[in-house]
């Protein structure tokens, strides 16, 4: 099934374009990368496929879901970590991922959904090994960590897509290999749509890259079919030769 | 409803973390009773001043308090906007009634919270000082300051909803001093009169201090308590409205 379809999706602000005419189709399950320099506009798409933005035109249907017609199911579907780590400051590791769990399970009363609110909340520590920081303010965090916590957060309400606006962005090169490992297992569990500017980001993890510039995608494919179409090795060279095509 | 409480938590916690919700909410309204019962120590008997009498003095302070409140609510609103925290939530299932509720509810909270400790002071002080105050006014003051406080919590999100971080404390400072001013908290505005009493009336502040110091007083009667705590309700439910249709607007503006 497509996790995510989009028709000529537009975002036009006053005197800008940010997004032109998106169409996409990812597949579910699928790791799908949205790769292009500051101001490219993948914030923005992210921001019109979580119902955070309205599109200016065209279409974008989550799991058959049209994100302007059906809001409330889209935003069941879907969880999303934004640019800029956003978790509540003085509320400890444990806290904010409790805090998200009861946003989105707060129909489901009584001990046993208090139960699976816990279980899910352990699991979530444990693959993002936030145990040691588990009683500590969120303020008191590294941005490392803060980031873990940050997508950690994203994926407590269990949503089918996962959207990672530049997850790894400001993290020293430890932190970016961790991070990535976790993406990696999260790969098999969920659907992911991950933003980046760092080349090699998207050639680690991506499935498939879009290369985006000035609100546009340029190219589309899998690493293969990018450097086939290029005629060129490794990302860096293909994203060169893209771009000057441009 | 249940959406609601669980933003309420986290926003209780988010204050009951931060200093300085203590030093404005509790120790300031406390510091003020005592030195303003010292004042009151060393005025004559005879001027018949009784502005800083324990009696007006805690219907005064009880108001004084709600307008760090205020202050206190719109910080926290304007640093949760000013940051991708509320941008999170906004593409989670919440929605603007959840925020509103969920701001609204743990400050009126603390208002109750803080009148009771306000009162408690009090109490001591006029033990200290034999004047007699009686329990019963000021359990039904608690209550008689619900409205007030939710008037002035309603303030609160309005400016933390439309101001950012810096603006929007500059712009409380401004309602603290007015509403300690033209609520007549310091003075007597009633035998001051003039065009100052004037100005009073056609704000609300003064009707809070009034409601809350006939309830001290056990006076429910019409002048002294029941108009002042139904014109409080009545703006306390305007402002309400407003703030809420407020925060919703805003809350569309950013997913435009
Ligand atoms: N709210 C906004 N108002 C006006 N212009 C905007 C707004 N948001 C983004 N833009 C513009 O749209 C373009 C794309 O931005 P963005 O999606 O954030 O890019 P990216 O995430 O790829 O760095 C940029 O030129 C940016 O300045
Ligand atoms: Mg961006």
């Amino acid at each position: 099934m497509n996790a995510i379809i989009t028709e000529g999706l537009t975002k036009r602000y006053k005197d800008k374009t940010a997004v032109d005419s998106l169409n996409l189709s990812i597949d579910e399950g699928e790791l799908f990368a949205l790769l292009g320099v500051n101001g490219a506009g993948k914030t923005t798409t992210i921001r019109m496929l979580t119902c955070l933005s309205t599109p200016s035109a065209g279409h974008a249907k989550v799991f058959g879901h049209d994100v302007m017609a059906e809001p409330d199911e889209v935003k069941r579907l879907v969880g999303i970590s934004t640019q800029d780590t956003a978790v509540a400051e003085n509320l400890t590791v444990y806290e904010n991922l409790k805090f998200m769990a009861g946003v989105y399970m707060s129909e489901e009363k009584g001990k046993e959904a208090e139960k699976s609110i816990s279980d899910r909340i352990e699991n979530i520590i444990k693959m993002f090994n936030l145990d040691e920081v588990r009683n500590k303010k969120a303020k008191t965090l590294s941005g490392g960590w803060k980031r873990k916590l940050s997508i950690a957060m994203a994926l407590i309400g269990e949503p089918k897509i996962l959207f990672l606006d530049e997850p790894t962005l400001g993290l020293d090169v430890l932190a970016r290999r961790e991070l990535w490992k976790i993406i990696e297992d999260l790969k098999s569990k969920v659907t992911i749509i991950l933003t980046t500017h760092y080349m090699e980001e998207a050639e680690a993890l991506a499935d498939r890259i879009a290369v985006m510039i000035s609100g546009k995608i340029v190219e589309i494919g899998t690493m293969d079919e990018l450097e086939e179409r290029t005629g060129k090795k490794g990302l860096e060279e293909v994203f060169v030769e893209i771009a000057g095509r441009n | 409803m249940n959406r609601t409480l669980v933003f309420a938590k986290r926003n209780i916690i988010e204050m009951s973390r931060d200093m300085l919700s203590y030093i404005f909410c509790i120790a300031f309204p406390i510091v003020m009773l005592l030195i303003m019962t010292l004042v009151n120590e060393s005025i004559p008997a005879e001027s018949g001043m009784t502005i800083f009498r324990i009696d007006n003095l805690a219907g005064g302070v009880v108001i004084f308090g709600q307008t760090f409140v205020m202050l206190f609510t719109a910080l926290s609103v304007s640093k949760d906007r000013s940051g991708s925290f509320l941008i999170r939530l906004f593409a989670t299932p919440m929605k603007s009634g959840n925020f509103t509720n969920g701001y609204i509810l743990p400050m009126v909270a603390i208002a109750v919270v803080q009148s009771l400790i306000t009162f408690v002071v009090a109490f001591i002080i006029s033990l200290v000082v034999s004047y007699d105050l009686s329990p019963a006014g000021l359990i039904a003051a608690m209550i008689a300051i619900i409205p007030s406080a939710i008037m002035f919590t309603a303030i609160g999100l309005i400016f933390g909803t439309l101001f950012n971080q810096n603006a929007a404390p500059g712009l409380c400072s401004i309602i603290i001093s007015l509403g300690s001013f033209l609520g007549a908290i310091w003075f007597d505005a009633e035998s001051t009169g003039g065009v100052l009493l004037k100005i009073c009336r056609c704000l609300p502040f003064i009707y809070c201090t009034k409601a809350a110091r006939a309830a001290i007083s056990l006076d429910f009667s019409m002048d002294a308590f029941v108009i002042p705590e139904l014109i409080v309700l009545g703006t306390a439910t305007i402002l309400t409205v407003i703030a809420i249709a407020v925060f919703r607007t805003r809350m569309k503006a950013d997913l435009s």
